[in-house]
């Protein structure tokens, strides 16, 4: 395995020496225009470092052409590869065969621009309404979605295809989705055969409304993405402007933000948590987590003015400054949560119901994970330590001392069990935080024109990374913002372990995700 | 025998939760709602899955083009009379998802809205009050106080006499006109 991200673009200049253009420090650790080379490199990258992953994929609409930006993480680096289409014929090879996890990210491409990923073998709007037109992609430049002639009404589903072998359909509404979803599950008996997915039930086309506000409404528009990890997503768009704008933060900005940050892990961990107790049919727990959630909700409301959208992220800075006096309320607070972390580990280590339908459930291996790409949790239960946090720190993470927590059974068990243990980590960053807050100002003045130029930003949210592009074009409004957010990427992972499973099963391991679909569908 | 169906339903309201294309910040606050600090339940209400079985829809979020028609079947299946509470800012009115290529609109677009609760998102505190103010309209208060209002004239009782709904829709009044009735017989 390779030690830093410079053997990568070593790799890439001495197999390919100047056909490519290699731009060191842009998105990320280098972009590289590759000049039709893009699979070519990705297999050199993905032979180089086995770690090599796409985290996400962006089109951009360039005028005469698209682009495609195929973002590719490896053990240390991150990479942008530049690809271009014309648009009259937007046609490039898929990148499947080399990175399974990518095909849902080059069928998002395909709903929004238009581009054909020749190989890929999904089809058909997957973020899209099924009203939408064939033939008009919303992110394009030209296209004014007011003048968009709906379709009169879709096809009609079957939902039998014969008598042995059943397909189900579970949602939009059912008991068990709190957000309308759906999943044509095809059941062999009790034995799960295929799960094909259907999102977009909650797609509002923040990526497009973007483009027509101000970057400062931006901010409160990305967070309104997804109402349980908002401060993730400000901070996301937050970041990458920043990188534009070549701005530093003063360092209590830094600190004030990860404690916020670490705040949302805090109740979304505990959150999901008692989701999963909830799917089993073990209500107390779901209760007990729920309960011990709430004053954590009071100390985001003591350290941000509210509830749930802190909005405490903006340009420069954060918004409010923590004040001496509320320092003692946050500490209590946390070391009563600590008090009560032991339980919960017993619980959840010990009690027969969760062992008997928790392990051994839902099982992912460490290569599928790699090769699925997928992000946080669910990742590091499957013995794949990736950590934003850790492989790429931001703000304040560098200094902080904390531990990466990571299971290697791979079994819906594994994936609670390092939120588990997340939250002791996460309650140790912030009394760390609190303990060595620099003094200071806690923002800068930066203008509100933002020049033009593109960057990226990656952030751990509780789901997993959060990733961000942000193009400018010298304007007060963005050109592009481009979100991939973890339950995008974590998909593959349950379309893979739900197969072979009894169907009562499924609910459990898709929980174990800690799936948000008002974040995958934006 | 009317006057008893009334008083089951406002003593035990059961509520079914749609999401309608929200950022889950609202359908989290109402999960709240169950949990132990405010713990809805002592009231009566509770959190039911099918729509046949439920009298008050809790709608949350901005309508997709997706969700519109669901959420008019959902609104079909649910037996009269019913009553649909749009909660947060997106579900009143569109929110800042208001004109976005995938949205049709606040809930009032698609079918009719009994109360606004507006917010983003709404405290629990907000949606308590909500839904208490909701089955007010419902069963009015009686005026048996008014006899021990003459007897203490400073105490101010009258507000309370009155039935408030936050914000009534045009559409929305004859079902409660029609809950009247039904309690009058």
């Amino acid at each position: 395995m390779l030690k830093s991200d410079v053997d990568i673009v070593k790799v890439i200049e001495s197999k390919f020496g100047d056909k490519v253009q290699i731009q060191l420090g842009l998105l990320g650790t280098a972009a590289v225009n590759t000049n039709g080379l893009h699979r070519e490199i990705l297999k050199a990258m993905v032979d180089a470092d086995e770690k090599t992953g796409i985290t996400a994929i962006t089109g951009v609409d360039l005028g005469a052409n698209l682009g495609v930006i195929y973002h590719v993480h490896t053990a240390k680096g991150f990479f942008g590869l530049r690809a271009e289409v014309p648009k009259e014929k937007p046609r490039i090879q898929t990148i499947t065969d080399i990175i399974p996890g990518a095909a849902f990210h080059e069928l998002e491409v395909t709903d929004f621009f238009g581009v054909v990923f020749e190989g890929n073998e999904l089809k058909g709007h997957f973020l899209l309404s099924e009203y939408w037109p064939e033939g008009i992609y919303p992110l394009r430049k030209n296209v004014n979605p007011a003048e968009v002639k709906l379709n009169p009404a879709p096809p009609e589903e079957k939902m039998h295809e014969d008598r042995k072998i059943v397909k189900f359909i579970i949602g939009p509404q059912h008991p068990a989705l709190l957000e309308p979803e759906k999943f044509a599950v095809t059941v062999d008996g009790e034995v799960v055969t295929k799960v094909e997915p259907r999102i977009g039930y909650v797609h509002r086309g923040i990526e497009k409304s973007a483009e027509s506000r101000s970057y400062i409404q931006d901010i409160y528009l990305v967070e309104r993405v997804c109402g349980i990890c908002n401060p993730c997503h400000a901070y996301g768009f937050v970041g990458a402007v920043e990188k534009i704008l070549k701005t530093d933060v003063p360092p209590r900005a830094k600190y004030l933000r990860v404690i916020s940050l670490e705040l949302n892990r805090l109740h979304s961990h505990l959150l999901t948590l008692g989701h999963a107790g909830l799917e089993i049919g073990y209500e107390t727990l779901f209760q007990y987590f729920w309960r011990d959630r709430e004053p954590i909700m009071d100390l985001i409301e003591l350290t941000s003015g509210n509830r749930v959208y802190a909005s405490l992220m903006t340009i420069g800075g954060v918004r409010r400054d923590l004040k001496d006096t509320d320092v003692p309320k946050i500490k209590t607070t946390l070391a009563e949560l600590r008090k009560k972390l032991p339980f919960y580990r017993k619980v959840y280590t010990e009690e027969p119901s969760i062992r008997a339908r928790m392990q051994n459930e839902g099982v992912l291996s460490r290569a599928d994970a790699i090769k699925l790409c997928v992000v946080g949790p669910v990742a590091r239960g499957s013995g794949y330590d990736i950590d934003v946090r850790k492989d790429d720190p931001y703000e304040a993470y560098g200094e902080i001392p904390f531990k990466e927590i990571v299971y290697d059974s791979g079994d819906t068990w594994a994936r609670q069990n390092v939120r588990m243990d997340e939250l002791e980590q996460s309650i140790n960053i912030i009394e760390y935080a609190l303990e060595h807050m620099p003094k200071g100002p806690f923002r800068v003045d930066v203008s509100r024109y933002v020049p033009a130029g593109e960057a990226i930003n990656r952030v751990e949210a509780p789901r997993g990374e959060l990733f961000y592009y942000v193009k400018g074009n010298g304007t007060a409004s963005p050109e592009r913002v481009k979100i991939r957010t973890p339950t995008y990427a974590n998909i593959p992972a349950f379309l893979k372990t739900a197969i072979g499973e009894n169907i009562a099963d499924v609910p459990p391991n898709f929980v174990s995700l800690d799936p948000c679909f008002s974040c995958t569908d934006r | 025998m009317p006057g008893t169906i009334t008083w089951a339903r406002v003593k035990s309201p059961w509520v079914l939760h749609f999401n309608s294309g929200a950022c889950n910040g609202c359908d989290i606050e109402i999960v709240a709602l169950l949990t132990p600090k405010y713990d809805v339940e002592r009231f009566g209400i509770k959190l039911e899955p099918s729509p046949r079985h439920a009298d008050v829809l809790l709608v949350t979020g901005c309508v997709t083009q997706q969700c519109a028609e669901r959420l008019k079947r959902v609104y079909d299946q649910m037996p009269q009379p019913k009553f649909v509470v749009a909660i947060g800012a997106c579900a009143c009115s569109g929110g800042v998802f208001e004109g976005n290529y995938n949205v049709v609109g606040g809930v009032d677009k698609v079918i009719p809205v009994t109360a606004y609760i507006p917010g983003c998102p709404p405290r629990p505190e907000a949606l308590i009050d909500g839904v208490v103010k909701l089955l007010n309209a419902l069963n009015p208060p009686k005026p048996k106080k008014q006899p021990k209002q003459a007897k203490v004239p400073k105490e101010e009782a009258k507000p309370a006499a009155e039935p408030q709904v936050v914000v009534a829709a045009p559409e929305a009044k004859p079902v409660i006109e029609e809950a009247k009735q039904d309690a009058k017989k």
